[in-house]
């Protein structure tokens, strides 16, 4: 097989790069949540249930990404929702309403930070990653990650990688989520969490790579 | 492909460190052709690339969790609640 020409076909995929190209934002584009919250803060507050309808989908995903338990996911939506509610008169449009409201939420859970972590390996630098998967590595690309998505991601891989998931460190986990799973661009990630791009960039290929090595782990072992 | 039993080459290394904004398609023309002609001649760089993209596209290929139904109209009540206390 040649891999460098596979590569090249990959990533030149056009279908993946409109998938892959980051949303630009133009200055001039209006928030498609404006007209609500104006409505709302215009003292038309009987229309905060459309703004909970519109989100909450968005929210109860994010929250069981990040704790991987339904209880909990219920609990940082409705909290997200009552802080949102208390400040939404506050609210400017500085930023997308969205990344407002995915800035309160990730506030929300870290706050709560309950659950443990793989603590022992925040702290592995990328050459020590490095080391671990040239020492762990398997002698050829596995099944697991030559097949195409629908066949082998099944209920029960899913339900790993969630596990998983919940178990990464919090500060990668959220990064992690927000990339990954949300789908929120680089940018978006940064301003919501308040850190620059180039710690989104850095945060998130650690948050990769653990969870690949811990998918690895177990898929070698199924 | 690099014996196993050595170090792992500086080049290994330096690609690896930049795998994930390749997968983003943040790099740059000359990077993507360095990681794909790596890639191609180091199996344990491939093996590496491979593995984590396909972990990439599961993270975005997860469904959503439905929001419980009960779940739902509990918290509407909720803010028809605040709501009605707020204005009354
Ligand atoms: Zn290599």
């Amino acid at each position: 097989m040649d891999f460098k020409a596979s590569n090249k076909r990959w990533r030149q995929d056009p279908g993946r790069q409109k998938r892959m190209r980051p949303k630009k934002e133009k200055k001039e584009d209006m928030d498609p949540d404006a007209p609500l919250i104006e409505a709302i803060n215009g003292g038309g507050m009987d229309l905060f249930p459309e703004l909970v309808r519109r989100y909450e989908q968005k929210l109860y995903n994010f929250g069981f990404r990040m704790c991987n338990n339904a209880q909990d996911a219920e609990d940082l939506v409705q909290e997200t929702f009552m802080n949102i509610f208390k400040s939404l008169n506050n609210f400017r449009f500085e930023s997308k309403f969205t990344n407002w409201m995915y800035k309160i939420a990730a506030r929300v859970c870290l706050k709560k930070r309950r659950k443990k972590t793989v603590a022992d390996e925040q702290n592995l630098s990328l050459e020590d990653l490095a080391a671990r998967f040239r020492n762990q590595a398997p002698e050829e690309t596995p099944k697991w990650a030559r097949q195409p998505i629908d066949r082998v991601l099944d209920s029960e891989l899913a339900e790993i990688i969630k596990r998983t998931v919940a178990l990464l460190p919090p500060r990668y986990r959220v990064v992690l989520v927000l990339r990954d799973m949300e789908e929120l661009t680089t940018q978006e990630t940064a301003q919501v969490l308040g850190i620059s791009t180039a710690n989104v960039k850095v945060r998130l290929h650690r948050a990769r790579l653990l969870l690949r090595d811990k998918l690895q782990g177990y898929m070698a072992h199924a | 492909m690099h014996d196993p039993s050595h170090e792992p080459d500086p080049d290994c290394l330096e690609l690896f460190k930049k795998l994930s904004a390749y997968i983003d398609g943040e790099s740059d023309p000359g990077t993507c052709e360095k990681i794909e002609t790596h890639a191609a001649r180091c199996i344990k760089c491939s093996i590496c690339l491979e593995t984590l993209k396909q972990t990439v596209a599961f993270c975005k290929s997860l469904p959503d969790e439905p929001v419980p139904d009960d779940f739902s109209k509990r918290l509407g009540t909720v803010f028809a609640h605040l709501i009605k206390s707020r204005s009354g």
